[in-house]
């Protein structure tokens, strides 16, 4: 036993080398967690086919000997009610599915870009930008101008301005200053910019529509993969890269053979943890939507809401439904959350 | 093919880094930039291989101005220190990535991934990861990939140096064999002396991101241009002996050396090898030393020597047998000693 404190404590033993009496205790405490962390899940499962009266009498833990299974709610919502239940999964699914690969899709090359190119935009230019669009957008809301024509002449005053201007600016940005910025944008409270969000949809009449609520979420996860991405790009050793542009392949060619297969596990894990947000969203998707749009949470939050109380049943029946394409995507996806991948490419 | 860099600067923000480097690569020529770390010596390679920009100056391979020209478009093939091999691809993917990429027929590009494996003794290893490779075998699939696709010229950044001491001179002698059979332009950067020494035709010194002599490994053994060369170059370094020149003769303590010169320099630095210092009875040397200590190094013995603040080192026979701190005479021929100015560094030339 020549290990050290600091390995014991770090790098346990596997369980296989454990005395078999470490074993058995080992073994039953991970048994108590696996059953604490899937308690919830069994409860909502049972729930799921118990009547009003189960529920209300006092917990029942065990089908068919504590209580009578009923498929009364799975009924309801998917014989009776089915359109709606059915609309707002499909809702769901390609609110959820559109808006992560949008996400994951834009926010991972710009996180590469951020990574790997030094930029240095100029302070002042980035704030005259600021302050004509400012301008324009007061122009069309106080004066009335056309959208178009603020926008157009927006553009124009600027490009005016910088050209004129940008000499005599001195203090720059750097690739700091954009991350920090972006993930600014994740810090402000979604409870915040929901109205002007809402109001922003109206004036373009596209409340209650797909694109808007995909066009939000992707905009609301962008900060969150740039941020994941950029620390598992910067992990790729510059090397790698730089080879492969010397073995001739275009900026494009080292992203797509070289960048994205050796960040597989964060784009996975990225695209999990997305996934998983846009799916269980629940402000903005009731701001943004009333009746065709309507997603998985709102369905959920509905069956509190009813006149005849919460109903438990119908709501857990939902719940199962909606954890299933989750816990889908994990199988799925997990097996790429592997350690070791970056092994052998540089020394060793 | 040529490499021909004029006047090459590189600057980091206000931190010049290399200056004014011209250096003539000959088709076909082994060329080893030297030096320290911070010499700029990397610097210099990666702008060749254009992954650094250049500040001033200009780069031709070929005969064809590249100086801005990306990476790709070069037609060199690099080595990285780290080998930098894809983790993710097999041996076979990694040589054939080149040729993946110039979208070659996968028959043709089997048989040169093939063949290029086969001359560095991969081609059992052809299915493994890069995981699965020990150091030695990761620096041959370097080496293949670099290999495969016919470089104009071959770019190595310290590909040795992750090596062990043993594998490393195995290495150095199959490097050697490999360019003179493919006949490759070759730029080969290092920080060890031994490594220039056996592998180039030329040798670039840098020092301070400035050349200081380019050189065959012999010229710049026998005849470095200044006191940095002379000490930088050989195993143990060149003896150095602060003291004063005056009229030809050199001064160190209460020894006088005559040059053959007739010089006078203050502030003078005298040179000497160790395999041209004997040892001597202290009535009979030039230069009069203690001695610190003697090591038996196998086919001769080390001595070191103090002459005032200066340490001497001597190879001495194998047989030779002296007590610590007894005095010793220096014997050399005084055609073989070197003289430098300590203020400019500059070599000082007996016969002027």
């Amino acid at each position: 036993m020549s290990r050290t404190l600091m390995q014991r404590l770090f790098e346990p033993t596997s369980i296989r080398d454990m005395a078999i009496g470490t074993k058995v205790i080992v073994y039953s405490i991970l048994l108590f967690w696996t059953a604490f962390v899937l308690f919830p899940i069994y409860w909502v499962l049972i729930t799921s086919f118990k009547t009003a009266v189960d529920v209300n009498s006092g917990p029942v833990f065990l089908p068919f000997i504590d209580f009578q299974p009923s498929l009364h709610a799975w009924k309801e919502l998917f014989v009776f009610d089915y359109e709606d239940t059915l609309k707002a999964y499909v809702n769901s699914l390609i609110i959820a599915l559109s808006s992560t690969a949008a996400s994951v899709l834009i926010g991972s090359m710009a996180a590469y870009a951020l990574a790997r190119f030094e930029y240095r935009p100029k302070f002042g230019v980035v704030l005259t930008f600021v302050l004509v669009m400012i301008a324009a957008f007061y122009a069309v809301g106080a004066y009335g101008v056309d959208w178009r024509l603020a926008s157009a002449s927006g553009i124009a005053v600027f490009v005016f301005l910088a050209i004129a201007l940008g000499r005599y600016f001195k203090a720059r940005l750097s690739n700091g200053d954009i991350l920090f910025w972006m993930i600014s944008q994740r810090i402000l409270a979604p409870i915040v910019v929901v109205v002007p969000i809402y109001m922003m949809f109206q004036q373009v009449r596209l409340l209650d529509t797909h694109i808007a609520i995909i066009l939000t979420y992707t905009v609301i996860n962008l900060p969150i993969v740039i941020w994941l991405m950029y620390d598992f790009f910067r992990s790729i050793p510059i090397d790698l890269e730089e080879s492969a542009q010397l073995d001739g392949a275009t900026r494009i060619g080292v992203f797509w053979d070289i960048v994205l297969p050796l960040s597989r596990t964060g784009l996975a894990a990225t695209t999990l943890l997305v996934m998983i947000l846009s799916w269980n969203e629940y402000l903005l998707a009731l701001f943004l939507s009333t009746s065709r749009a309507q997603t998985m949470p709102i369905l959920v939050a509905a069956m509190n809401a009813g006149e005849r109380g919460i109903l438990w049943w119908s709501m857990s029946v939902v719940i199962i439904v909606m954890i299933i394409p989750v816990i889908v995507l994990a199988i799925i996806l997990q097996r790429y959350i592997s350690k070791g991948l970056l092994l052998g490419a540089v020394k060793g | 093919m040529t490499v021909v860099l004029d006047k090459v600067s590189k600057s980091f923000g206000a931190v010049k880094v290399l200056h004014d480097l011209s250096l003539e690569v000959q088709d076909g020529e082994f060329l080893v930039l030297l030096g320290a770390s911070g010499s700029g010596k990397s610097t210099a390679l990666r702008m060749i291989a254009g992954l650094e920009t250049v500040s001033e100056g200009t780069i031709h391979i070929s005969g064809r101005d590249v100086t801005n020209e990306l990476p790709k478009n070069r037609d060199v093939a690099m080595v990285f220190q780290s080998y930098a091999l894809y983790p993710h691809k097999t041996v076979a993917e990694n040589i054939g990535y080149p040729l993946k990429i110039r979208r070659l027929a996968r028959a043709d590009m089997e048989a040169q991934v093939r063949d290029v494996a086969q001359q560095v003794q991969l081609d059992e290893l052809l299915d493994r990861y890069p995981k699965e490779l020990s150091g030695g075998q990761r620096q041959r699939v370097a080496l293949a990939r670099a290999m495969v696709r016919r470089p104009a010229v071959f770019l190595m950044d310290e590909p040795l140096s992750n090596l062990d001491a043993k594998l490393r001179g195995h290495m150095r002698a199959e490097l050697k064999h490999m360019q003179h059979e493919l006949g490759i332009t070759t730029i080969y950067v290092t920080h060890d002396q031994v490594e220039a020494m056996t592998l180039a035709h030329r040798v670039a010194l840098l020092e301070g991101g400035r050349l200081q002599q380019l050189a065959t490994p012999r010229a710049i053994y026998e005849d470095p241009e200044n006191l940095f060369v002379a000490q930088f170059i050989g195993s143990p370094p060149m003896n150095v002996a602060h003291g004063t020149l005056e009229g030809g003769t050199f001064i160190v303590g209460d020894d006088r050396v005559a040059t053959g010169g007739s010089e006078t320099v203050r502030n003078a630095v005298i040179g000497l090898r160790a395999e041209d210092c004997r040892v001597v009875a202290p009535s009979e040397g030039q230069l009069h030393a203690k001695l610190f200590a003697n090591e038996l190094i196998g086919d001769h013995t080390l001595v070191t020597a103090k002459l005032g603040e200066d340490t001497l080192s001597i190879k001495a026979s194998k047989d030779f047998e002296a007590g610590f701190d007894e005095a010793i005479g220096i014997a050399f021929d005084p055609d073989k000693i070197y003289l430098f100015d300590k203020d400019t560094g500059a070599r000082i030339d007996r016969r002027g």
